[in-house]
């Protein structure tokens, strides 16, 4: 299984970014999809954006299938996301299909509906934005270049650990799950041929259970490792790895700054529009 | 107080839980001295390092009574940050001490939170990484080096906090061969510089003869033995009760001398430069003397004598690669059939290939290429959870699959799930429990076992399912030596009453001497060796390629063959046979 938010070690422009860079690319993307999408007109704006990540990601020379779990939790949300909404969106008049007939308000919630399909979609794209800004950050910056960077931006030093701990223990996590999937399946206790009502009944109690009594220990023996290496020792710790700002980092906030002005203006001008056809 | 050392004045330890780890303990070390603390499993050696680090009460909570001292200091008194600046600690487990994304970020970590400034800070990392042999490895990412890297990593970054008191619990437990051989010539140097007293807890009494200064040993958390290695090693049956492993070449070199009709007496000189080498000489000393004879008959090497059985495991031309960045070939073209009833060992560094080729055999890995035959039959595309019926494999470790309430439980959960009706599942529960010696445990919560009992009772869980062949993966990590030989007993049993098969994956040589008749030696994804048990450990050479070392008596055997000893002797047990006193 492959292991999101793992950091890749890739000598590419984008790992070269300075940590804060990318953070600020990460907070233009937040402002981006927080912003309402109120006609389909707006989604230019994140598409846009979209683009300009894939671009970010091709030169990260970070390989596609090391999303494929990343990929599979999104396409799943994707699914359920048009589903509901294409089912219970109330402005939805276009049926598609009509499973079966159930009366919710003045909405039959046992149709699909081309309108809530699309409002389900603009949603995806715009999770598919974000999901495409944070893990570009974690997985094109070590943990020390995380450190340093929240350190800069004044994060306190134990909630600056505390994200850097849970990155290095989400690796952690998936290697506990796999070794226990196995351990149950040498006991005949095969959940891949589960079906889901089955798995969701009887499957996650001994996967689950052994994992948080792992978890426990292993947080034990971790705060061990911390403590006797003087973590809780006040103050700032001193900086060993600097990283000054290069050129090419003020480019990219520039490209950053363009792009994003350019959607806004583009946003603004589809309001201008909208309003004025009423 | 000397400010270097320690003192453990009268101490005794009670956890929160009201469980009592130290009794009455009272130890000192000179500065510069090396300390070393033997004893079983549950001894108290964890919670002693602990207690002079300042986990207990920091971390672990409990009652102490009694005087600690570490560098003239209390550590209960004091916050770990300001404990840590004159006392490091390197844990078992090189996993969970490693969080820093590059080796040298690793080594910073520890003086950056102590705000030493960054070139006394990249200085000392720079020192660390060559004393430890880690240039070149700077930025590497510490969790994709092998496990002998990662604890000298771990080591590094404690060595950077210039402790003047370093406590090392069981460093060599959970590594391979040549893990361990890394990690003790790191320690060999630290000893030889003697600018930190050192406290190292063990259960590879092998490893320590020449490091120890003063060897304390813990018995259910009292001190039954403490002296220089001599005084100590010269009581073997004390230090038997307490489930101490005695060296290999020491064992033979008392009991041949019993048998001689001596009393062994030995300097602490002579305890640090013993090996295979001055127990051959010594050996062949006493039969020139006429003091032993060696027995005219050669003992017979122990050939497995089932090629009329029939084949329980095949692997033909398997090839098995790690999907990655470049893929990881694991196993190459390799080819081995096990025939029913044999007791095969498999040996080989981490990373040879043993372990894949084991999940191939239980069908958690599908090949890449080639055939995994069981019984004769394809398991290509055979499920999983039918293979558990078939072939049973126990993990290293054993929490990855204890969930449930009670022993009882947890073995009804495999039964459950083959489909065995309940009144027949409860009578195995009960066989099983009995045939592992837990049938008290019935009604116990597994997590609140010892880790010996714990693996036990994944054992039993896994032979309750009535497998055909057994495989167990490294049985020996983590392990005291008593906890050792149980599982292998185990699995003696199981091949010998129930005329099962046996493969065991281990690193240690002298338990598979003893117990496999066959040797299947990994190397680099293939079968570097294969064959009889003795015929395997006399290829000396293809052994060292693969970084293994026969067993002691296995060479101090080869040694005497002048005077008759026959070279297929691996176990002390077998050498000595061949020996008798002639006391007069």
């Amino acid at each position: 299984m492959q292991i999101p938010f793992r950091y890749v070690d890739r000598n590419s422009i984008i790992h070269r970014l300075h940590p804060l860079v990318k953070t600020f690319y990460v907070v233009l993307t937040l402002l981006v999809i927080l912003a309402p999408i109120t006609n389909e007109r707006f989604l230019v704006v994140p598409i846009t954006w979209l683009v300009m990540s894939i671009i970010l990601w091709i030169l990260a020379k970070i390989e596609f299938s090391r999303f494929s779990t990343l990929i599979k939790l999104l396409l799943g949300t994707f699914a359920f996301l048009i589903l509901v909404q294409g089912c219970t969106y109330r402005m939805g008049t276009t049926v598609i299909i009509e499973l079966f007939e159930l009366q919710y308000g003045e909405t039959n919630i046992g149709a699909l509906k081309l309108e809530g399909v699309l409002y389900g979609a603009m949603l995806c794209i715009r999770i598919l934005t974000a999901a495409s800004s944070l893990p570009l950050l974690v997985m094109t910056t070590s943990s020390a270049d995380l450190v340093n960077a929240f350190r800069k931006l004044r994060v306190p030093k134990v909630a600056t650990f505390m994200i850097v701990s849970a990155l290095s223990f989400t690796t952690l996590i998936f290697e506990m799950w796999d070794n226990i999937m196995n351990a149950q399946k040498l006991r005949a206790f095969d959940i891949d041929r589960m079906n889901l009502f089955t798995r969701l009944r009887r499957a996650y109690v001994p996967i689950v259970t052994p994992l948080v009594l792992l978890l426990f220990r292993k947080a034990n023996d971790f705060q061990i490792a911390l403590e006797t290496r003087a973590f809780g020792t006040p103050g700032d710790p001193t900086e060993v790895e600097q990283r000054p700002f290069t050129r090419t980092d003020v480019v990219m906030i520039l490209i950053f700054l363009v792009v994003f002005a350019a959607t806004q203006v583009v946003r603004y001008y589809i309001s201008a529009s909208l309003a004025a056809t009423g | 107080m000397e400010q270097s050392g320690f003192e453990l004045d009268n101490v005794t330890f009670t956890y929160e839980d009201g469980a009592q780890a130290l009794s009455n303990i009272s130890l000192k070390a000179r500065p510069g001295e090396f300390i070393v603390v033997l004893g079983a499993n549950g001894a108290g050696k964890s919670t002693l390092c602990f207690l002079l680090s300042g986990v207990v009460p920091h971390i672990y909570g409990g009652k102490r009574s009694g005087k600690v001292q570490v560098s003239g200091r209390d550590p209960w008194d004091d916050p770990m940050y300001v404990t840590a600046q004159y006392c490091g600690v390197l844990l078992q487990d090189p996993e969970v001490q490693l969080f820093n994304p590059s080796v040298i970020s690793e080594l910073a970590f520890g003086p950056s939170n102590l705000k030493v400034d960054r070139e006394t800070i990249l200085e000392r990392a720079e020192q660390a990484m060559e004393l430890l042999h880690l240039k070149g490895l700077e930025r590497r990412n510490p969790r994709d080096l092998s496990g002998g890297q990662k604890q000298r990593v771990a080591l590094g970054a404690v060595l950077t906090m210039r402790p003047r008191l370093l406590v090392l619990d069981e460093p060599t437990s959970q590594l391979d061969p040549v893990g361990r051989w890394e990690v003790v010539d790191a320690i060999h140097q630290l000893k030889s510089a003697g600018e930190m007293t050192i406290l190292m807890t063990t259960h590879e009494t092998d490893d320590i003869l020449d490091l120890a200064d003063q060897v304390v040993v813990l018995d259910r958390g009292e001190i039954i033995l403490s002296g220089s290695p001599a005084e100590v090693f010269s009581q073997p049956e004390t230090l038997r009760a307490a489930g101490i492993k005695i060296p290999d070449a020491l064992d033979i070199l008392i009991q041949a001398d019993q048998a001689a009709g001596q009393k062994t007496i030995l300097s602490d000189e002579q305890i640090r430069t013993m090996g295979a080498d001055s127990v051959g000489k010594s050996l062949a000393a006493l039969i020139q003397q006429g003091r032993l004879e060696v027995l005219p008959q050669p003992t017979p090497a122990r050939l497995s004598g089932r090629n009329d059985q029939p084949f329980a495991l095949e692997a033909h031309e398997v090839t098995y690669q790690y999907p990655g960045y470049p893929p990881v070939t694991a196993l190459q073209n390799i080819n081995l059939a096990v025939r029913t009833g044999e007791l095969v060992g498999i040996v080989g560094q981490n990373g040879s290939g043993k372990s894949t080729l084991v999940k191939c055999f239980v069908g958690l890995l599908r090949p890449t290429s080639g055939e995994i035959r069981v019984e004769g039959q394809d398991i290509q595309k055979v499920p999983v959870g039918e293979m558990a019926r078939r072939v049973g494999m126990v993990l290293q470790n054993p929490d990855y699959q204890l969930f449930t309430i009670s022993s009882k439980e947890e073995i009804l959960f495999g039964l459950n799930n083959i489909g065995i009706p309940i009144e027949e599942a409860e009578k195995r529960v009960l066989e099983v429990l009995r045939w592992v010696d837990l049938e008290k445990e019935i009604e116990t919560f597994p997590f609140r076992m010892s880790f010996g009992d714990r693996r036990k009772l994944a054992v039993a869980a896994t032979v309750a399912l009535d497998p055909k062949v057994l495989i167990f993966d490294e049985p020996t990590t983590a392990q005291d030596h008593r906890g050792r030989y149980q599982l292998a007993e185990i699995a003696r049993r199981f091949r010998d009453e129930q005329g099962r098969t046996v493969l065991m994956i281990t690193h240690d040589m002298d338990l598979i001497a003893r117990y496999a008749e066959r040797l299947v030696v990994m190397w680099n994804g293939k079968i570097l060796l294969d064959g009889p048990t003795a015929q395997v450990f006399s290829e000396k050479e293809a052994l060292e390629r693969s970084f293994l070392h026969p067993p002691v008596a296995a060479e101090v055997a080869r040694s005497l063959s002048r005077y008759g000893v026959p070279e297929t002797v691996v176990t002390p047990e077998a050498l000595l046979a061949c020996l008798r006193g002639r006391v007069d």
